[in-house]
C-alpha cells in the first residue's frame, strides 16, 4: 500500500509479531520515541515488532484529508494479513478505535480513548488559536462547518467523513483483549500523549514491552 | 492456544476526583487533581507543579502553555473532575493564573 513500516526484528526466529497501532494525530508524535524503545525491548525478547504509518500520517505519501477511520481500519487489516505467523495487535489511545478489523491472535490496548473526546480536544485547540488571532469561533459552529467542507484542526486538514467518524467512534469489543490504563495498579508511566513538548519514558517503554510479552504468553501465543 | 485466556478491561486507573473525595475536602482534592493534570500536560515535574501558587501565571507565562495545551487541559479537566465545560465559559481569565483555574474548577465541581 506504499506506506512505510518501522520493522524491528529479533536476532533469531521471531515467536510472534507485535503490530503497534499508534495514537492518532499529534499524539502519535508525542509517543513515537517511547513506542520505538518498547519495540526494541520486544525484539530483544524474541518478538518482531512493527509500527506502520497510517495513510495520511507520519511519512505517508497520501494527504491526510483523503484519510478517514474506515480507510485506517482497512489499511491495518491489510498489514495484519501480510504478516506470517501469529499477530498481537498493540494499540494506544485513539489507535484502539481502528484496531478491531485487523486479524490477530490477541489484542492489547493502552489507555484507549473515545473518538468524541479526541475530536473535542482538536476543535478546542482551533477555537483557542482562533481566539488568539481575534476570531470568534465555537465548537458547534466548527462542527457545522465540517459537515460540508474539510476543516483545519491543530494543523490537521480533516475531511467531513473523518470528522463525522471520529465524533462517533468508540472502542469496539475484541477477544482476547487486555486493556491497560496508566497508574500505580496498572502500567507505571507518564501520559506522554498529553505532553505539550516532546518527552520520553524509558521505564514506561520497558513496562509496555514486559506487559505485552506477558499477555502474549498467557494467551498461549508464545 | 493455551487455556485460561481472559479478556478484561481496566477503566481509568488514574486518580479520579470521586476516589479522592473519600479522604480529602473538595477544594483539596480539586487542587491535587489540577496540579497532577498540569504536570502531565505541561511536563512540569512534581516539584514545579507543587510550587504553583494562586498567583502563578499560566497561559502567556509558561512557554509550554500554547493553544493545543489549553485544549488538552480542558478535555482532561472534564475527564478527571467529572465536569462539562461549555466553550462560552472559557475566556483568557481562567488560564491567567493557577488561582483562577482552581477557583473555576472548584465552582464547576460544586455544580
Amino acid at each position: 500500500m506504499g506506506e512505510h513500516h518501522l520493522h524491528i526484528l529479533p536476532a533469531g526466529r521471531s515467536a510472534a509479531t507485535i503490530l503497534f497501532v499508534p495514537p492518532l494525530f499529534e499524539e502519535a508524535n508525542r509517543t513515537r520515541r517511547t513506542l520505538v524503545l518498547a519495540m526494541r525491548a520486544l525484539a530483544a525478547g524474541g518478538f518482531a515488532a512493527r509500527l506502520p504509518d497510517l495513510p495520511g500520517q507520519n511519512e505517508s505519501p497520501i494527504p491526510l484529508v483523503e484519510a478517514d477511520l474506515t480507510r485506517w481500519r482497512a489499511a491495518l487489516a491489510e498489514v495484519a494479513d501480510g504478516i506470517d505467523g501469529p499477530v498481537v495487535v498493540a494499540s494506544l489511545r485513539g489507535g484502539a478505535l481502528i484496531d478491531h478489523e485487523a486479524g490477530a491472535a490477541a489484542w492489547w490496548r493502552l489507555a484507549p480513548a473515545g473518538g468524541a473526546s479526541l475530536l473535542r480536544t482538536l476543535l478546542r485547540a482551533r477555537v483557542s488559536a482562533d481566539r488568539e488571532a481575534g476570531i470568534a469561533s465555537t465548537l458547534d459552529g466548527l462542527q457545522a462547518e465540517a459537515a460540508t467542507a474539510p476543516l483545519l484542526l491543530a494543523g490537521n486538514l480533516l475531511s467531513p467523513a473523518m470528522i463525522a467518524e471520529l465524533g462517533a467512534a468508540e472502542v469496539q469489543p475484541v477477544e482476547p483483549l487486555r486493556s491497560v490504563a496508566l497508574g500505580a495498579d496498572d502500567l507505571a508511566g507518564t501520559p506522554l500523549w498529553l505532553r505539550a513538548e516532546p518527552g520520553e519514558d524509558a521505564g514506561m517503554a520497558r513496562a509496555i514491552a514486559a506487559d505485552i510479552a506477558g499477555w502474549s504468553q498467557s494467551c498461549g501465543i508464545i | 492456544m493455551g487455556t485460561g485466556i481472559q479478556g478484561f478491561c481496566a477503566l481509568g486507573a488514574r486518580a479520579r476526583l470521586k476516589d479522592m473525595l473519600v479522604t480529602d475536602t473538595p477544594a483539596t482534592a480539586v487542587d491535587a487533581t489540577l496540579r497532577a493534570l498540569l504536570a502531565d500536560v505541561l511536563g512540569l515535574g512534581e516539584d514545579r507543579a507543587a510550587a504553583l501558587t494562586a498567583d502563578s501565571g499560566l497561559f502567556g507565562e509558561l512557554p509550554e502553555f500554547d493553544s493545543m495545551a489549553v485544549a488538552t487541559v480542558l478535555t482532561e479537566m472534564e475527564d478527571r473532575l467529572g465536569i462539562l465545560i461549555d466553550d462560552d465559559e472559557v475566556d483568557g481569565e481562567i488560564f491567567g493564573t493557577y488561582g483562577n483555574l482552581l477557583a473555576f474548577s472548584v465552582r464547576k465541581v460544586a455544580g
